[in-house]
């Protein structure tokens, strides 16, 4: 999962450059705040799940390490 | 005696009320009496490392407690301080620094590497001679100081400075491509600092946002109103400020009593905020400024925040502020945006017609503003000063200053300014300043392409995006896209990108021969309705 995520994130959100996994994703302009809306719309097509507005929090996005996280416990609970 | 200085607040709240939280963040504080200390100490080290007074100083900091001491410590310091933005191409951060020729470099753990590289790879100027918060590079002639350096550092020997001394210098984007450094003093600060905090009420008991990052002109009200008045000023973490459902639940847990951000961090709060299941009664003010505000939000806004008064903040950063709407009833149940509003009590304005004549009320023209808040002008740039000012000579022979703020206002009466246009190409992005042409001769200056023009199309939440199209000497493909992406990322601050650039085999024009820029725009506009048709399909 963390690689699936991973790979979603460098390709459609990072133009291919590559992110520490534990790395702060939201700080250094790696990702905007238009950019969070994109990202939880590319990450509930690909993992078919939903995500509601009070989840994309802080302690949900940080880092890819932190996302995939999420979206595993996301898409268990179905 | 040297007259009222920005920094004499934070040693006033020191003397008073020493254990009062200053600045906040996270789970973090700084008191009154910490901050004065600090930053005694900063202005000690500065001035020990070769800082003169008049000199500027660079900030290159996240969102930090370090970020007050460091504005604080330099003012101390005698010195002027020069925010810069940590996320901007490096090489415009070393053009910055070159523009205004600064003495030292101050910076922290989170940018100690990029100052770093920054420092080995730019030149900065004979000048230059201090850095503090990271190392310097091996054979530089250059002073390198650490933060844990501060307990250490000598009694201060404060300056003797005055009202008129500079004190802060704010870049924004210039139409040429280099940027321009709006120079305030500190009558300017302390003029501004005092009005904003008396028309919005800041008192010891408030809480403060600050939502903006220190180089973008809003954060003068978070840095200067807050201590101004002995509040608490609570820094939002850049990530918060990506992440609406954790910006509210600051919001509530920290129970601020002032909000002020651009319109569209509003506008993302409602729409991905889980508003509905926070407390936000505390706001008694939420400030919005930097472009206009579409009703339609603001009215669903308001169900949230029921115990505040919305307000428009308007004033070029030249000015600080100038104007102000408190929204009103009717202004909710509008369809346009609430108006800019009436000169605030220490401002005077006027509009200007193209051949400069005062007008009557009731016109549409160019406003032009006298103030003390005004700054004192472009750092080093008497070819864009003896432009930016209009003096007007009074029935006595007085002159007095005004700042032409290049904004096309229309007077609804009673004195009521609304926002028309601008004289100028200049547009806003999120808030933040952009010269069209900026972006275009970054662009035309790529090998391979012939002609670029820039326009601004409604993008998602009614925010405005920059669309771009270009044509080029011959077809490459991907490849020239590609080049002039990294031009663009190496030459322009991140807001100030493309959001959409395409290739086009001819312009069209006008009958007069020129691009013409709104059939440009229209071309962006459907393609993007397509691309949405398509996409839902």
């Amino acid at each position: 999962m963390r690689d699936d995520v991973r790979a979603l994130v460098i390709e459609k959100m990072l133009d291919g450059k590559d992110v520490p996994d534990g790395e702060d994703l939201l700080i250094s302009g790696l990702i905007d705040s238009l950019g969070v809306m994109r990202l939880v719309r590319l990450l509930e097509a690909r993992f078919s799940i939903t995500i509601p507005a009070e989840d994309v929090i802080f302690e949900h996005f940080a880092s890819i390490d932190d996302l995939a996280a999420y979206v595993e416990r996301r898409k268990a609970a179905g | 005696m040297s007259g009222r200085l920005l920094h004499h607040w934070v040693d006033e709240a020191a003397a008073r009320a020493p254990n009062v939280p200053a600045f906040r963040m996270r789970d973090d504080e700084i008191t009154y009496e910490r901050l004065a200390r600090k930053s005694d100490q900063l202005a000690a080290l500065l001035i020990e490392g070769g800082v003169r007074p008049g000199d500027r100083v660079g900030l290159y900091l996240n969102k930090s407690l370090e970020t007050p001491v460091a504005l604080f410590g330099v003012l101390k310091a005698g010195a002027a301080y020069a925010p810069l933005d940590p996320t901007a191409p490096m090489s415009r951060t070393a053009a910055v620094m070159r523009e205004c020729g600064v003495r030292a470099l101050i910076t922290h753990e989170p940018k100690a590497r990029a100052a770093e590289t920054l420092l080995s790879t730019e030149n900065l100027g004979d000048d230059f001679a201090l850095v503090i918060g990271a190392a310097a590079p091996p054979a530089a002639s250059l002073r390198a100081i650490s933060w844990s350096a501060l307990d250490a550092a000598p009694s201060l020997d404060e300056p003797d400075r005055t009202e008129d001394d500079i004190a802060y210098i704010i870049f924004t984007s210039g139409s040429t491509g280099a940027p321009k450094g709006i120079t305030h003093t500190h009558r300017s600060g302390v003029a501004y600092a005092l009005a904003a905090a008396e028309l919005y009420e800041v008192s010891p008991d408030s809480r403060l946002s600050n939502h903006s990052p220190l180089h973008f002109d809003m954060s003068t009200f978070d840095y200067l109103s807050g201590p101004c008045a002995g509040a608490c000023t609570v820094i939002i973490p850049e990530a918060y400020a990506m992440l609406p459902a954790s910006m509210s639940t600051l919001i509530e847990q920290e129970r601020f009593t002032h909000w002020y951000s651009v319109p569209f961090a509003l506008i993302q709060l409602l729409e991905h905020g889980a508003l509905d299941q926070r407390d936000l009664a505390s706001l008694r003010w939420v400030m919005f400024g930097g472009e206009p505000f579409p009703a339609k939000y603001l009215r669903a806004l308001r169900a949230h925040m029921p115990n505040a008064t919305f307000s428009n903040v308007y004033g070029p950063a030249e000015v600080n502020q100038c104007t102000y709407h408190h929204v009103l009833q009717e202004d909710f149940a509008a369809e346009t945006p609430p108006p800019i509003g009436k000169t605030w009590a220490i401002a005077d304005g006027i509009q200007l017609d193209e051949h400069d004549a005062i007008m009557n009320t009731g016109s549409i023209g160019e406003l032009a503003i006298a103030s003390d808040t005004m700054m004192e002008g472009y750092w080093g740039r008497g070819d864009l000063n003896a432009k930016a000012f209009y003096t007007r000579i009074g029935d006595d022979g007085a002159k007095t200053k005004y700042y032409r703020t290049g904004d096309i206002v229309r007077d609804l009466g009673d004195g009521i300014y609304e926002f028309v246009g601008r004289k100028d190409r200049q547009t806003k992005v999120r808030g933040y300043r952009v010269e069209l042409e900026e972006v275009e001769s970054v662009i035309s200056a790529v090998a391979g392409v012939s002609e670029a023009a820039a326009v601004i199309i409604e993008g998602a939440s009614g925010s405005a995006e920059i669309a771009s199209s270009f044509t080029a000497q011959m077809d490459d493909g991907d490849d020239l896209i590609n080049r002039i992406q990294s031009a663009v990322a190496e030459k322009l601050p991140v807001y100030a990108a493309p959001a959409h650039l395409e290739r086009i085999a001819s312009f069209p024009r006008t009958t007069s021969g020129k691009i013409d820029r709104n059939a440009v725009a229209r071309q962006f506009s459907i393609a993007k309705s397509e691309e949405a048709i398509a996409h839902a399909g």
